[in-house]
């Protein structure tokens, strides 16, 4: 397997702010990658320096292409979803879908069609006419259509009801996931997408926090509610992160046996939010 | 849909387990097809993988083959198959909980007795009924 993604040491200031600080990770084709982070981690900066769309220092390959020098040759093969509305109030629906078609060498006018053709929008309309949930399903249109290796989306279901949320994952997963493409995606909903990633990469201050694949976090991580009278074992077997849960002591562990720690009380692995919470508290202290 | 998954087990596992439940209770039969991978990871929003991964554990317990280019089948005799070992599982895993759930409480064999010998008059008079 080759990365896609290849990001060593990437860091980026803002005037004074950092936000990245020497961030590094890879990511290989036909992943489906969380990049999980709490608000002014450096998600979207991370994301327009893969994007091309910020200079940035420090080592980074997208598709073995340097994004920010060869943008145009990158784009071909990147698309894109923003978690602002982008497309101009006055197009026309039929006018975007000719605009790409226009533009970009890898769009397929019928499939963008055949995918609105199943939606509430209508061609004729114009986007400023469009629910916010709409505009979502036009951009999802947009960008499906386009065959790309890398598809990245920065909170694609923001402002979104939950049926539209559903939709945009349920749609992303029948027509367009395959072995050949890597999806790149932020978002604070976590447990709306945490079994459909095969990787999560947390980031914090700049920094990664954790790069693991969804099957080692599995494994490695687990949650015990421990029994009052198994404290002291409990503690010394050094916990990362405890937390209270109806008056009972929750502790999460990495890389220590489920057999040893079923002893200790009830076990369970933690949901991706859970360990976010472990792991961005446990920096912090 | 919307599954309610559990923490305690992996998602394919449960996944396998929700076919194995509907090959008991007769939903699938023999020869029937599986639904499509594509189309389970995008109605209860997994990961492909995750699905195939369920799905394989069918095959490996003969539940289920694979036809080159058509999908996942239901083999023949699987129900019965399954409810030997579903048997021997029951025994083995479910009823020491079961057990020691009863130990705790404190319940005596006539209060079992009589509550599951109520529920089968109970049926047997809806029976009459009708």
């Amino acid at each position: 397997m080759s990365a896609i993604i290849e990001a060593r040491g990437l860091s980026k200031n803002y005037g004074k702010t950092r936000a990245l600080d020497g961030a590094s990770f890879s990511i290989e084709e036909g992943r489906i990658v969380g990049l999980i982070g709490p608000n002014g981690a450096g998600k979207t900066t991370a994301l327009k320096a893969i994007l091309g769309l910020t200079s940035f220092s420090g080592e980074l390959k997208v598709l073995g292409l340097d994004p920010y020098r060869q943008r145009n040759q990158l784009m071909q093969e990147v698309c894109f979803v923003a978690d602002v509305a982008i497309l101009p109030r006055w197009l026309k629906v039929s006018n975007a879908v000719d605009f790409m078609d226009a533009i970009h060498p890898k769009f397929d006018r019928s499939r963008a069609l055949d995918f609105l053709s199943r939606t509430d929008v209508s061609p004729a309309k114009k986007v400023g006419q469009l629910s916010k949930g709409m505009v979502t399903q036009l951009h999802l249109a947009l960008i499906m259509a386009i065959d790309a290796r890398l598809l990245v989306l920065d909170e694609p279901t923001l402002g979104l009801d939950i049926l539209y949320r559903k939709d945009f994952y349920r749609a992303l997963l029948s027509d367009y996931i395959d072995e050949k493409r890597t999806i790149l995606v932020t978002t604070h909903q976590v447990e709306e997408i945490e079994h459909i990633l095969t990787d999560l990469l947390f980031i914090n201050k700049g920094r990664i926090v954790l790069d693991a694949t969804m099957e080692a976090v599995a494994e490695n991580f687990v949650e015990v509610a421990v029994h009052p009278d198994n404290r002291e074992r409990a503690e010394s077997l050094q916990p990362v992160y405890e937390h209270q849960d109806f008056g009972r002591s929750v502790f999460l562990y990495d890389g220590i046996a489920r057999d040893k720690l079923s002893e200790l009380g009830d076990v369970r692995t933690p949901s991706v939010a859970d360990l976010f919470v472990a792991k961005v508290r446990g920096e912090a202290a | 849909m919307d599954p309610n998954w559990n923490d305690n087990q992996p998602i394919y596992r449960q996944l396998r387990d929700k076919v194995v439940a509907m090959i008991l209770e007769d939903v699938l039969k023999d020869g029937d097809a599986l639904p499509s991978v594509r189309n389970v990871a995008a109605e209860y929003r997994l990961n492909p993988l995750t699905v195939l991964k369920g799905y394989q554990e069918l095959v490996d317990d003969d539940l289920v083959e694979k036809k080159r280019g058509l999908g996942m089948f239901v083999t023949t005799g699987a129900k019965t198959r399954l409810l030997k070992n579903e048997r021997q599982r029951f025994l083995d895993q479910e009823w020491p909980l079961v057990v020691a759930s009863i130990d705790r409480l404190g319940l005596s064999l006539e209060d079992l007795l009589s509550k599951a010998d109520k529920k089968k008059a109970k049926a047997q008079a809806g029976d009459k009924e009708s």
